[in-house]
């Protein structure tokens, strides 16, 4: 076996359970509980603890628990590692992204079982029926992602890898055939293409709704006038008191962010300055943040002091908000209600809370995940939605085409630049399927008239 | 047959590059050995340009060399002008090339034969093979004598039904001049060895005397050549000049004159004179079904094509010291013969010239390469090996390689031995093979560097070394040139370990080495050791970051690669795998797991679950 290699993967199937379980097994599993949990003792073998799980770039990703097998006493007879982390599909992958980043491999299917049976931990038949399990399962996830393919993404991607072949071919072809009367080697238009892949491939990434849906939530803003309650609903929807909360209006400042967790959404809540005729600069400061967070905002949770009469917003903010990404939050219910100025607040959706004691944040979280998921779930073909994996790939695809492009810049020799554009090329077809050479030919041969 | 000593080891059908090399490698390794050739005149003839090597060519050339082949040898004996193809680039793209002179080539080749040890040369044309039990025990030949063998190998290139084609004229024939074996694909097909047609072609020769060579580019031979034989290693005696026999002299020496070849091009009247006669063109007019190469297009081809080129590129490549025939490299074509003319008469310098012989396109029958095993043994007939075009290649070098591992092949067949399988990332001519014996082929297949995966380590210099331990592991080698290989190998190392660990200032040789100076002089303290040693030092500590990726992507695969599969195996009795994944692989019948993985269908669950079915 390959026995240098720590492999992971998502052990429980996407989107159907409470908890995700990631599965680790390889060498690198004890120095991965030390430096993910910071641990002060070894963990002892098969005994479950709770930790904080802390990426490689110091955020806390979840709380999870944790379980450490030593090997060969394991599924797999190697080192092991079971992370359970919440339900949450994003959080389980931002796990996995993380896992990678320090350096475990995404295992194949099947890889476990594997490993298992090449270590002796289980006869034939138990692999084989795990196997069959396993078949069943990658063929359906076969199916799926090939209807994806089959929408914008898949077109996307056809059009860099039709990009990508054709730069290498140019390259392949001055290496293959030095003796044929090809056109003079042109060093820009390869750097050009490479960069139009490379931005291209930087934009897959980022407009991907998933991609920056696992890197950030979904972002939402709690605003409105100061004093109407911001900070109470963030308390209230966070479950324990993060914020500041006075009778003094303006308390909060600056802004305050916390995450969340809705369904399958995670959810970054973003409390802000209350929005007014600002006397201080400080305040005004404050404000003028708020107007730059909404520049960025999925969704708008405006809060308002429903004893008082309707407030006027600036024009910046109001803009933004729309009856598909904003709710109105008449707050203080407890308090006798004022319809004054409210009508031209009546385009959307608006839910009753008291935030002082919680009442309708049912109704509330309710309405905010339906607001979301119709915002994010929609299956249309406008939409690119990209998994783990497939943003994996991507980002080594943009890492071979960086090192080309140093390559290019250094003037290295043109064998070791193709070097780096295959592994592009390798990475694409690991989400579009495997590249096979004859494909670049085909394309080498009909831009060139190759043969002496 | 007496003095034949009927029944042989092993027989090889044909005596062309590939069948050359499977005689010589079978004899070499101690087995009594027949080959047999429809005219023994033609024994290593090229067919087609006078030429040996070139990108990714060279190195295979150079890998023959390693594992005891002759080709690398009889090119540098009788090569009449050398160049080192993408010297401006790094060393791994870099390739020797070789002009020959094509007389001498074969008849060096055919003496080489001649005096083997173990190895009988003798003039038939195979009609048919003698199976029994299904297994291969011998072969027909036109005079009516029959030969049996336990194995055979056949090497019979475009030979197989070959017809060739010059404009509507059609010609029976592997090579104009020879004849055609036509009753021996219906061997193969009793057998149940599928066969398909391929089509390649071949360009006029003109007479050196009527081209006027003042206009046109010379290209000249480089003046310290790059030889592909390795020299440093071999015995010196075993280069030896058929026509100075006993003498201990290489056939060209630096110093001696090189011959040049000419650059000319096409010009706009011989674009007209081929599209307007295209419909006379055997390929364009209906008589030829299927593609030719892309690598190697007909000049109808490069003008239907590439429209928007005006020109086309074409080289006058001398044939010989002692002949004034000229190869026109880039004008191959199945135009009628009047055409041929007209077009010759359109092309700068070529006004005046004269032809010696027309082109042609030739189609023939190929068995395609899926069918063998990887070490080119018969799936369906025990005994039975396949080398050269045969198996769907085009190319000298491509055959000759393949008729070595063959000739290996049926020698350890013989004595009981495991296989010789070479492996992708050992070099070009494992990478060959498996490509054919997994993939197939559509065209005639070529050799191109981009086919290797992992090309930075297959530089040229580095062959003798990539092949040692097959070498060493089978005896291809005579023992003298063994043990200097292995002191080869430990200079390099330590070579290596001296510029790793001695200093100037703060770098070491190495860092330095890798920092790209352009003026960067070898240390003194290293100049006593051989230029070979050097070189192959300097490479692999320059490009020892990209050497040591290239090594940690082939450990990754070597798992599946170790894992074999057995001959026959039922693919339908593995639980989990799906039916229309097990049928293919039946059908194919993978050596090991990383064969089956490359299979175009085969994905990684089913390759987990084969690994857990075989690897118990
Ligand atoms: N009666 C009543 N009072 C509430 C309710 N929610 C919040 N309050 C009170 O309103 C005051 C302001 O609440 P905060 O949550 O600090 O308001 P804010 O919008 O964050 O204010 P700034 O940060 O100053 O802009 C506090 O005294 C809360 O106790 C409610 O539902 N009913
Ligand atoms: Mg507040």
């Amino acid at each position: 076996m390959n026995d240098q290699d720590t492999i992971v993967a998502v052990a429980t199937p996407h989107g159907e359970s409470a908890i995700s379980m990631l599965r680790i097994s390889g060498p690198k599993c004890l120095s991965l509980v030390d430096n993910v949990f910071k641990r002060k003792s070894p963990p002892r073998p098969r005994r479950s603890s709770h930790g904080d799980y802390i990426s490689l770039s110091d955020e806390l990703l979840d709380d999870v628990v944790y379980c450490y097998y030593q090997g060969p006493s394991s599924y797999t007879g190697e080192d092991s590692l079971e992370i359970m982390c919440h339900g949450n599909p994003l959080i389980a992958s931002k796990v996995l992204h993380d896992l990678v980043g320090r350096g475990c491999r995404q295992a194949d299917p099947g890889e476990f079982t594997q490993r298992a049976f090449l270590n002796g931990r289980i006869d034939l038949t138990q692999a084989e029926a795990v196997m069959e399990l396993i078949q069943a399962r990658s063929d359906k996830a076969i199916r799926v992602a090939n209807n994806q393919l089959r929408g914008a993404f898949g077109k996307q991607l056809a059009v860099l890898k039709d990009q990508l072949l054709s730069n290498v071919a140019v390259i392949e072809a001055y290496i293959d055939f030095p003796e044929e009367d090809l056109p003079e080697e042109q060093k820009q238009a390869q750097i050009n293409g490479i960069q139009k892949v490379m931005t291209f491939c930087s934009r897959l990434i980022d407009s991907s709704k998933y991609a920056a849906l696992l890197r950030d939530g979904v972002k939402t803003l709690i605003l409105g006038e100061p004093n109407a309650g911001k900070s109470s609903l963030l308390n209230c929807l966070l479950g324990f008191d993060r914020a500041i909360v006075s009778e003094e209006p303006g308390t909060t400042r600056d802004f305050l962010q916390e995450r969340l967790i809705l369904g399958d959404y995670s959810i970054q809540l973003l409390d802000t300055a209350g929005l007014r005729e600002a006397e201080g600069t400080i305040e005004r400061q404050g404000i003028l943040k708020t107007i730059e967070l909404a520049e960025e905002a999925d969704v708008f949770l405006l809060v308002v002091d429903g004893s008082l009469p309707c407030p006027t917003l600036p024009e910046e903010i109001l803009g933004k908000m729309n009856s598909e990404n904003t709710i109105v939050i008449r707050n203080k219910e407890d308090l006798p209600k004022s319809e004054e100025g409210y009508s031209i607040l009546s385009g959307f959706s608006s839910v009753s809370i008291c935030a002082k004691d919680g009442n309708g944040l049912e109704g509330l979280r309710n309405t905010l995940f339906s607001l979301i998921d119709s915002n994010f779930s929609s299956a249309d073909d406008e939409l690119i939605l990209i998994n783990a994996r497939h943003s994996l790939a991507l980002n080594e695809l943009k890492e071979c085409l960086e090192q080309a492009l140093a390559k290019f810049e250094l003037d290295e020799s043109a064998e070791l630049i193709a070097s780096d554009m295959r592994g592009a090329i390798d990475a694409i077809g690991r989400i579009l399927g495997r590249i096979d050479n004859e494909d670049m030919l085909d394309v080498l041969f009909s831009s060139f008239c190759i043969g002496k | 047959m007496n003095f034949l000593k009927d029944p042989f080891d092993v027989i090889v059908c044909g005596a062309g590059h590939a069948g050359c090399e499977a005689a010589l490698a079978a004899a070499r390794m101690g087995v009594r050995t027949l080959v047999l050739s429809g005219n023994i005149d033609t024994i290593a003839q090229m067919s087609c340009n006078p030429a040996i090597g070139g990108v990714a060519k060279g190195q295979i050339v150079r890998e023959i060399d390693a594992l005891g082949g002759e080709m690398a040898v009889n090119t540098d004996v009788t090569g009449i002008q050398f160049r080192l193809l993408n010297a401006s680039k790094g060393p791994a793209v870099q390739s020797p090339r070789a002009q020959c002179d094509k007389r001498a080539y074969a008849l060096r080749m055919k003496h080489v034969l001649e005096l083997q040890e173990n190895l009988q040369v003798f003039q038939a044309t195979v009609t048919g093979l003698i199976f029994k039990d299904g297994k291969v025990v011998g072969c027909r030949t036109n005079i009516d004598v029959d030969f049996h063998a336990k194995t055979v190998v056949i090497t019979t290139g475009t030979f197989l039904r070959g017809l060739m084609h010059i404009g509507k004229n059609k010609n029976e024939g592997g090579r104009m001049g020879d004849y055609s074996a036509k009753t021996l694909s219906g061997s193969f097909l009793e057998a149940g060895i599928e066969l398909e047609r391929l089509k390649t072609g071949t360009p006029p020769r003109l007479l050196g005397r009527t081209i006027d060579f003042n206009n046109l580019e010379e290209q000249k031979g480089d003046f310290d050549p790059t030889l592909f034989a390795f020299h440093d290693t071999r015995d010196e005696r075993d280069l030896f000049h058929v026509e100075q026999k006993g003498e201990t002299l290489a056939g060209w020496k630096p110093g001696t004159d090189q011959v040049s070849c000419w650059i000319t091009y096409t010009s706009e009247q011989t674009a007209n004179v081929v599209n307007e006669n295209l419909h006379l063109s055997a390929m364009y007019g209906g008589e030829i079904e299927g593609t030719g190469p892309r690598y190697c297009p007909s000049i109808e081809d490069k003008f239907v094509r590439f429209a928007d080129r005006s020109r086309h590129l074409l080289f006058l490549e001398p044939e010989g010291r002692h002949t004034d025939e000229y190869y026109i490299n880039g004008l191959s074509t199945s135009l009628p013969f009047e055409t041929q003319i007209e077009m010759i008469r359109s092309i700068s310098g070529l006004e005046e010239a004269q032809l010696l012989r027309p082109a042609y396109a030739v189609e023939y029958d190929f068995a395609p390469p899926t069918q063998v095993f990887p070490h080119l043994e018969s799936k369906k007939v025990e005994n039975l090996f396949f080398a050269g075009q045969i198996n769907g290649t085009s190319g000298y070098e491509e055959a000759a390689c393949q008729g070595l591992v063959a000739g290996v092949n049926a020698a350890l067949k013989v004595r009981g031995d495991e296989p010789l399988v070479l492996k992708r990332h050992d070099g070009y001519i494992g990478v060959l093979i498996d490509d054919l014996v997994t993939k197939g082929t559509q065209e005639p297949y070529r050799m191109f560097t981009s086919r290797a995966e992992h090309r930075l380590l297959f530089n040229h210099g580095s062959s003798e070394n990539r092949m040692f331990d097959y070498a060493k592991k089978y005896r291809l080698l005579a023992d003298s040139r063994i043990s200097k290989i292995e002191k080869k190998r430990s200079d390099i190392e330590g070579c290596i370990k001296w510029m790793n660990s001695n200093r100037v200032g703060e770098l070491t040789w190495a860092n330095l080495v890798r920092r790209n100076q352009p003026d960067f002089e070898m240390p003194k303290e290293l100049m006593g050791y051989s230029k070979e040693v050097r070189d192959e030092a300097m490479y692999q500590v320059k490009y020892d970051g990209y050497l040591k990726r290239e090594w940690k992507q082939v450990e990754k695969l070597k798992n599946v690669e170790n894992i074999k599969i057995p001959v026959g195996f039922d693919f339908l009795t593995v639980n989990g795998l799906k039916k229309e994944c097990a049928l293919k692989l039946n059908d194919f019948q993978p050596a090991n797991l990383g064969q089956a993985s490359r299979i175009s269908g085969v994905n990684p669950a089913d390759i987990s679950i084969l690994m857990i079915r075989f690897s118990s």
